[in-house]
């Protein structure tokens, strides 16, 4: 279980993936993976392609993410959610939030 | 609170070297302990219950029992009571240092060692104790308030619940709060609002939205607001309470008995559930909204399912730790398990239990990962329930309508509202008039009838007169959903037209009357046509519209349509029961 993130300078891309379960367990290091990314403009790609289970707090958390990424006047999208992970963004109906990437 | 540090401690020596007993002995009292020794492991073990030390320092080699075992014996007694245990040994090997971990030690101490080395490991390691007290003590305090908190709480929200026996309901909490709430209350018309709610996480961090949830729920629909509106406010409510990664997902329902229909709002919920009488299922409500107090305003355009339903179905609404809640092996119960069992449970009458056995077959000894929860409602039956009592409506004496309600002819008050063009779509009239009245009259018993009777004729006027819509859409289920579809798209390209309201206000001495007229823009019908066909569907019990307007017919004492249709004018009177 863990938060990988890999911030390239010249494609102005920060790539942010979560592995297994991603939980509250996650919220630190969560945050953490894009709080020091302060440069404006940049399109952020959640990727949760290893995601096999997502509860309300990691929805809670990607909000919190959207919220930093609209801050600096950057762009998010959810990239290729499991068929476990899109139910429960559906559920939420996220894809009225913010775009998702099938 | 008691301070720990303020007591004498007492130290366990377990030596069977005299020397060294003597030598540890006078260490510790240097440190204001108090000592107690044994000289071997099982008087160590005896000593120790006996006693119940603050600190025990433990040699390794000894007859009778050596020190692991003895170390082994007392950690296995004292499973709460961390009593910090302190090898002291001369064996300077690594296999010592894990074995003495192994064996439940918190610290090893070799010889030789100063004076100096002892006391500072002694320091040290009562330090840990000592917090670990403190935390524990802190916990059990923790839990005593929370304890407290939980049952204030749900006796402010659950219990006060509308028609407790009429709905069952499977409601496990993680921990001692639960995120999830059920809440069903009843409308001045007679018509059952329902939520079922779960806020992000669990415990008392996902029970502080609970309450003005449940305030809001109560007043707006005591009030006679739609479930749109109360929706729309309890959102912007928890949008500016609630941090921003908190949220709260929650489906709404309006179940109407006279109406015979359903309006559901589900905002981040599993499907809901409409189930015939046979358990098959009749419809799914699938969420069609972010959950409440993410967006600031609800997003427009999103509508309401209406369905509508017979009087034996039933309307069941869960969260999705009954979904995801997982057995030994990590299997989700799913959708699946629960629809079978919702279904085997409906044909034995009570959904609620099945679904709560499977779970539990299902689940064993896994300890809960999210608070659960489930609501079975009833679509009938709310007549018999406690408040809505046709039998306590005030009967009114034949003689005291003549002498009064033809002689005095002139309002106590009077009152009017006209809406006009985009105005229609947007403002919901019934509220501000039921406001009106309770402001000036103070609230009454007899105003739930008349609750119903402005609705009606002011849905009527809006729906036929002014949008122009035929109620016969509504003959069939298909194009009952269809209507609604219709209407909504009407309102939204409405341009022009009109419905005005106004209230006559009769005081008697015993009691009074209301007279009612709403002049609508609309081109008006056929009055003879409609009635008949009306009392003609209603006789053959096939019709699913004009059931408005015989509600109304009956509530009434006098009802005239005038202008062609346009103009309805009622007049409703009551009589005060003398307590």
């Amino acid at each position: 279980m863990s938060v990988n993130c890999n911030i390239s300078q010249e494609n102005n891309q920060v790539i942010i993936s979560v592995n297994e379960r991603f939980d509250f367990s996650l919220h630190q290091q969560f945050r953490d993976a894009y709080s020091h990314c302060l440069d404006k403009h940049m399109s952020y790609v959640l990727d949760l392609s290893e995601t096999d289970y997502m509860d309300s707090s990691a929805l809670g958390m990607i909000l919190l993410l959207k919220d930093h990424v609209d801050l600096h006047s950057s762009k998010l999208v959810i990239s290729k959610p499991s068929d476990t992970v899109n139910k429960i963004l559906e559920i939420a109906q996220f894809h009225r939030l913010m775009t998702i990437q099938h | 609170m008691t301070n720990i540090n303020t007591h004498a401690k007492l130290a366990l020596v377990v030596d069977d070297s005299m020397t060294q007993c003597m030598m540890l002995s006078a260490l510790l009292k240097e440190e204001n302990y108090q000592v107690v020794v044994a000289n071997d492991g099982a008087c160590g073990v005896e000593m120790y219950v006996e006693y119940q030390p603050d600190l025990v320092l433990m040699d390794i080699n000894m007859p009778v029992m050596d020190g692991y075992e003895a170390t082994r014996r007392i950690k296995n007694i004292c499973k709460e009571n961390l009593a910090p245990l302190i090898f002291i040994t001369s064996m300077d090997t690594e296999q010592s240092y894990i074995d003495s971990v192994e064996a439940g030690g918190d610290g090893i101490l070799v010889r030789p060692f100063s004076p100096q080395v002892f006391k500072a490991k002694i320091k040290s390691i009562q330090r840990i104790s000592d917090l670990y007290f403190q935390v524990k003590k802190l916990q059990q305090e923790q839990q005593k308030d929370a304890e407290l908190a939980e049952k204030l709480m749900s006796d402010v929200i659950e219990s006060r619940n509308f028609a407790l026996n009429k709905i069952s309901v499977i409601k496990q909490a993680a921990t001692i709060f639960s995120g999830d709430m059920q809440l069903t209350s009843l409308c001045p018309n007679g018509d059952i609002h329902v939520l079922l709610g779960d806020f992000t996480g669990h415990g008392l961090r996902a029970s502080i939205g609970a309450i003005p949830v449940t305030e809001t729920f109560r007043a707006m629909t005591k009030k006679g607001f739609s479930i749109l509106d109360i929706i729309a406010q309890i959102n912007k409510q928890l949008c500016d309470l609630l941090p921003k990664d908190l949220f709260f997902a929650a489906c709404f329902a309006c179940i109407s008995e006279h109406d015979k229909s359903l309006y559901v709002f589900n905002a981040g919920l599993p499907d809901g559930y409409l189930f015939s009488q046979s358990g098959v299922i009749k419809h799914r409500f699938q969420s069609i909204h972010p959950p409440l107090g993410i967006l600031p305003k609800l997003i427009i355009n999103i509508e309401l399912a209406i369905v509508s339903v017979d009087a034996s179905d039933r309307f069941v609404l869960i969260t999705d730790g009954i979904i995801e809640a997982r057995n030994e092996q990590g299997q989700e119960f799913g959708v699946l398990h629960f629809e079978q069992a919702a279904e085997k449970g409906l044909l034995n009458g009570d959904i609620a239990t099945k679904v709560a056995l499977r779970l539990k077959n299902f689940c064993k000894s896994m300890p809960l990962e999210d608070d659960m929860s489930l609501v079975d409602v009833p679509c009938s039956g709310w007549q018999e329930s406690e408040s809505i009592n046709k039998a306590n409506q005030p009967q009114m004496p034949e003689t005291f309508i003549v002498e009064e309600a033809f002689y005095n002819t002139s309002p106590s008050w009077s009152w009017q509202l006209e809406l006009t063009d985009k105005l229609l779509a947007s403002v919901n009239p019934i509220p501000i008039i039921m406001n009106q009245i309770n402001d000036i009259e103070g609230a009454g018993e007899h105003w739930q009838s008349l609750y119903t009777i402005i609705t009606e004729l002011f849905i009527n006027s809006l729906d036929h007169g002014v949008l122009g819509m035929d109620s016969s859409l509504k003959n069939s289920a298909e194009g009952f959903s269809q209507y609604y579809k219709e209407r909504s798209k009407r309102l939204e390209y409405l341009l022009d037209g009109f419905v005005r309201i106004e209230l006559y206000y009769f005081p008697f001495s015993h009691g009074g009357k209301m007279f009612i007229s709403i002049k609508d823009s609309g081109e008006g019908f056929d009055i003879f046509n409609v009635l008949k066909s009306n009392s003609y569907a209603q006789d053959k019990g096939l019709n699913l519209s004009g059931r408005g307007i015989e509600l109304v017919n009956q509530l009434c004492d006098t009802l005239d349509y005038q202008d062609n249709g346009t103009l309805v004018s009622a007049s409703y009177v009551w009589h005060n029961i003398k307590h």
